[in-house]
């Protein structure tokens, strides 16, 4: 079977996961307004085969060995080509390898429901709760994510949701209470990890010829990263 | 010496093989305690450290002010006794002595080549003693002088268009480690005694060759030296005839015994060996004992690391250019395993490390951990926080280089191993292999002059390169540079032996010794994408009017070396294989084995500015990578990927090492601390697991070295791992920084 690829990362380490052999697929259909990497919207990319893959997974083992990492599929969308996702994680499996989803959630319910029986951890990024402010930031509402993610939730699979906070635009006090009633509604404890906004993407959308969206937004502080992790924690929820 | 003298030197040692002969392995595995704790015992500096380390930062910055060159003793020849006693501050030294009477000046020592110490003189405004001038010239032959009188016209040619370089022709020829722990635990008497007795031993007195007269002049040599080593120390009001009583004499004893090789020597690379372990046995016992603190102990390993960071020699402004500063490649190879299982990580160890933190950090001495699978993981902690915090650490494979070189062997310079009193190396620098291939393509005419230095096997036409020509093309010319490089080697090497020979570091090795011939490969990187590029892509010359190749039009893509691409990698190992198999074809002087490097020091950058263009997309003049690194940029899987090709690399084609140079920003490390040095840990161990043989490991964000450059008095100390060893940021020229900035550093945001 055949996956469309932006690029591979040999050394991710931002998971905390050990050293992770991080697969970027091509293609997103979601188009935040905050995406750092725009030039995997695109539906095109470079073809691999599992096989392609697996053999070069073989050959790092020991890294992931050593590290307590594994395989990171992100994107683009990885669920976009959920079948290909599938095929690799159950290849991966095979050798012992440790299997991350980097999804924003963002396909159809069936997609989820393929991939994730194959899956160790689904991190699952969180744009905004409210569907009319996800309307402005990305090029849709949240319903099907939102339903993707309380059935990640409701599986076994460990699941940690990632919320990128960018200053103005998805920290309001109701952005953060929507926030922590729609995680405690899950039937287990679910952990976030707070990501401070960046602008390293800017170049990326001036290269692209696109324009930034966001261009006035400043990045995040850490002052307001602690504090979002603070109120969290006041409330109950686990950090990553 | 009496018997009850050296009773009281060797109380409460065990082990009875050493004290019958010469055999410091012995001594060490009988006596030594493996440490498996962590860091947390250690002790910061004292005060007196703080005062003279300050004094010596004063006289650095000041030496930095003066150009690089503090000051010269022109009318002195630099002998192991030819200066009167030295210090920095006599009142705050615990371990003494200096090369020349004043810290920081320089010596004169004409012996590998007189032109070089003129011409050294004139470049820092100081005229060279005419009457010494007059010995080197008129009385005595150089080593200089006696390899040019023998070099054919061919090898001039080699040497001058930068095919063959950085040969140790014209100073001394360096990396041969005397086994400087002998003097401790030993005494000078008593190697005296047993060089004595081997030139009375029946194989040297059978006089049948002319080797065995020259081996007997050289054991002379040998002892001559040791009785000078003798009255230099004597100078100092010590006696070390003797065996060290205690941990202060025996690194004061270690100490004297390497002062008198750079004094003697002024090799490019004066390697200090293994001692730490050595020396732990010592401050073990004291402590024991009751008599030394560790805070003690700590002071004396800083007092002699102040000095190591010292050492001087005179060299002229090229080099310092292309070596970028003054490295003395004062190589301390820490750590390690037994061959009984043992680690050979002592407290010493992490004291040796604990310098950079108590004085900053510093190139010198080349701190260089030994890596093992199974050294404990409370030092693999700690060496990689240094490794985060100093960039001052490189690692080199000892499960790789153990089952050859046993448990008692050194690195030299940056990636050779030998073991220590038993082997010993002719250094022979590198050769040009991305020339070389342009060589072959242009019909053995040198692409700038359009010489005709080689013969033609092959000459390229207009239209595509075919990669099934330009191969076995390329393999012949590779056969006809072996054959040529190593002639090169065996000339220069038997006139340094005649004269400069190193009496004083050969006195510290067995008398019969075990011989390494090291050759080196440059441009691997640009050699192995070229030939990919030729068989991957569609790759055609362009031509000149006297049909010399200028450029390549390159269509297409091709695989790049440093991606784990088999396709490319393949051809890396396949073109290492070729010229060390070629290399061995033709025998070496005095019977010595052929070893080879995949290193490039800093000479990356000349060897870019003397090769034109190449079929991978390298413009002419553009630096090569440094050692066998992949090209600038175009490692694009990140960094797993890129160590996964690199340790492809055979070892056991290129014993004399495989130097890997690899920046990586904090942040791709990991986001913690702790998560930094699991990570860093893990890709050791992953590295050294898949066969990789040398890492040097900087951790820094492009944006702190451009600020440096900008700024170089915000950056007194900042030290970075350039290739085997390590530099003053701030002491590269504007090139050499502006390459080291455009080197991959692997950085990505993920998150």
């Amino acid at each position: 079977m055949i996956g469309y690829i932006h690029s591979i990362e040999t050394l991710g380490t931002v998971d905390n996961g050990g050293i992770r052999y991080v697969l970027f697929l091509q293609g997103c259909a979601l188009h935040c307004r905050f995406c750092h990497n725009p030039d995997t919207w695109l539906q095109k990319g470079q073809p691999v085969t599992i096989q392609e893959i697996i053999d070069q997974l073989k050959e790092y083992k020991p890294f992931f060995d050593l590290s307590g990492g594994g395989l990171t599929v992100s994107g683009g969308e990885p669920l976009l080509q959920h079948l290909f996702v599938k095929e690799l994680y159950i290849e991966a499996g095979k050798l012992g390898i440790h299997r991350a989803l980097d999804t924003a959630g963002y396909c159809r319910r069936g997609n989820m429901l393929e991939v994730l029986p194959h899956t160790d951890l689904v991190l699952f990024s969180l744009k905004v709760v409210d569907p009319e402010k996800h309307r402005k930031l990305t090029d849709t509402g949240n319903e099907e994510i939102l339903k993707n993610l309380a059935l990640t939730a409701a599986s076994p699979v460990e699941l940690v949701i990632r919320y990128v906070l960018i200053p103005t635009v998805n920290d309001t006090n109701e952005d953060i209470s929507n926030l922590i009633r729609l995680v405690k509604s899950f039937p287990r404890p679910v952990p976030i990890e707070v990501l401070p906004y960046h602008k390293m993407g800017s170049a990326k959308w001036e290269q692209l010829g696109l324009c930034d969206p966001l261009k006035n937004i400043p990045p995040a502080s850490t002052e307001q990263v602690v504090a979002l992790r603070d109120r969290l924690k006041r409330n109950g929820i686990p950090l990553h | 010496m009496s018997v009850a003298l050296e009773q009281d030197s060797y109380r409460g040692f065990r082990g009875t093989l050493w004290r019958n002969e010469i055999d410091v392995r012995d001594f060490i595995l009988s006596n030594f305690t493996p440490y498996t704790g962590d860091a947390s015992f250690l002790a910061g500096p004292t005060e007196r450290t703080q005062k003279l380390w300050e004094r010596c930062r004063e006289l650095l910055a000041e030496e930095q002010r003066r150009g690089g060159v503090y000051k010269i003793d022109i009318h002195t020849v630099s002998t192991i006794t030819a200066f009167r006693p030295g210090y920095i501050d006599r009142d705050l030294e615990i371990i003494v002595g200096l090369q020349t009477d004043e810290p920081l000046k320089r010596a004169v020592n004409p012996f590998g080549g007189i032109r070089m110490a003129i011409k050294a003189c004139q470049q820092y405004g100081e005229e060279l003693d005419p009457e010494i001038v007059k010995i080197f010239t008129k009385y005595r032959a150089t080593h200089n002088e006696g390899v040019f009188r023998v070099y054919t016209r061919e090898m001039r040619r080699l040497r001058h268009f930068g095919i063959i370089t950085g040969l140790p022709d014209a100073y001394g020829r360096g990396r041969i480690m005397g086994d400087y722990r002998r003097v401790p635990l030993y005494g000078v008497d008593r190697l005296i005694a047993a060089k004595e007795a081997d030139l009375n031993s029946p194989p040297l007195l059978r006089i049948k060759s002319e080797e065995i007269i020259r081996l007997r002049e050289e054991v002379r040599q040998q002892i001559t030296a040791l009785h000078e080593l003798k009255k230099m120390a004597e100078a100092y009001g010590y006696d070390i005839g003797r065996p060290a009583a205690n941990a202060r004499e025996a690194i004061q004893w270690l100490y004297f015994a390497y002062l008198a090789a750079i004094k003697q020597q002024n090799g490019a690379a004066m390697s200090l060996g293994r001692v730490s372990t050595f020396l732990d046995i010592y401050i073990e016992r004291d402590l024991g004992e009751g008599v030394l603190t560790e805070e003690q102990a700590q002071e004396l390993l800083d007092d002699f690391v102040i000095k190591l960071r010292m050492t001087r020699q005179l060299r002229t402004r090229e080099y310092y250019e292309l070596f970028a500063g003054d490295p003395n490649w004062v190589t301390e190879s820490i750590g390690g395993i037994a061959l009984d299982g043992r680690p050979l990580v002592t407290k010493t160890s992490f004291r040796m490390l604990q310098t950079l933190y108590n004085m900053g950090p510093a190139p010198e001495p080349n701190l260089t951990v030994l890596w093992a699978q199974a050294l404990p993981r409370g030092f693999k902690e700690f060496c990689a926080k240094v490794s985060v915090d100093t960039c001052s650490l490189q690692y080199e494979n000892d499960d790789l280089m153990r089952p050859i070189f046993g448990d008692d062997y050194a690195i030299a310079c940056c990636v050779s191993a030998m073991r220590l009193g038993k082997q010993m190396q002719f250094f022979g620098a590198r050769s040009n292999l991305a020339k070389c291939l342009l060589l072959t393509l242009n019909g053995g005419r040198e692409e700038f002059s359009g010489e005709q230095v080689a013969p033609r096997v092959y000459q390229a036409g207009p239209g595509v390169l075919r990669f099934e020509e330009i191969w076995p093309a390329f393999q012949k010319m590779v056969a006809w540079l072996a054959e040529k490089y190593v002639d090169t080697m065996n000339i220069i090497h038997y006139m340094h032996d005649r004269y400069f020979y190193e009496e004083l570091e050969m006195a510290l090795h067995d008398t019969v010794v075990d011989r390494l011939m090291a050759f080196g490969l440059a441009g691997l990187s640009v050699v192995a994408d070229s030939l990919s590029a030729i068989k991957y892509a569609q790759v055609e010359p362009l031509f000149d009017e006297r049909g010399i190749i200028t450029d390549f039009k390159i269509t297409g893509d091709y695989p790049k070396y440093g991606n784990n691409d088999d396709r490319v990698d393949s051809i890396a190992v396949a073109v290492v294989k070729l010229f060390d198999t070629e290399l061995k074809k033709h025998p070496a002087y005095r019977g010595a084995k052929h070893t080879l490097s995949i290193l490039t020091i800093t000479s990356n950058v000349v060897y870019g500015k003397k090769t034109g263009s190449t079929p991978d997309g390298r413009r002419s003049g553009e630096p090569f990578a440094p050692g066998a690194n992949p090209m600038h940029g175009r490692d694009t899987r990140g960094a797993i990927a890129a160590l996964s090709s690199v340790a492809k690399i055979p070892y056991e084609h290129a014993l004399d090492g495989i130097s890997y140079t690899f920046s990586i920003t904090p942040e791709a490390l990991g986001r913690t601390g702790d998560v930094m040095i699991s990570n860093l840990i893990a890709l050791l161990d992953g590295y050294f697991v898949k066969g990789g043989h040398h890492l040097n490991v900087n951790v820094f964000n492009r944006e702190l070295l451009i600020d440096a450059m900008e700024h170089p008095e915000k950056y007194p100390q900042l030290t970075i791992r350039v290739s085997g060893y390590a530099v003053n940021f701030v002491k590269l020229t504007r090139e050499q920084q502006e390459e080291v900035i455009r080197r991959t550093i692997f950085a990505r945001g993920l998150a």
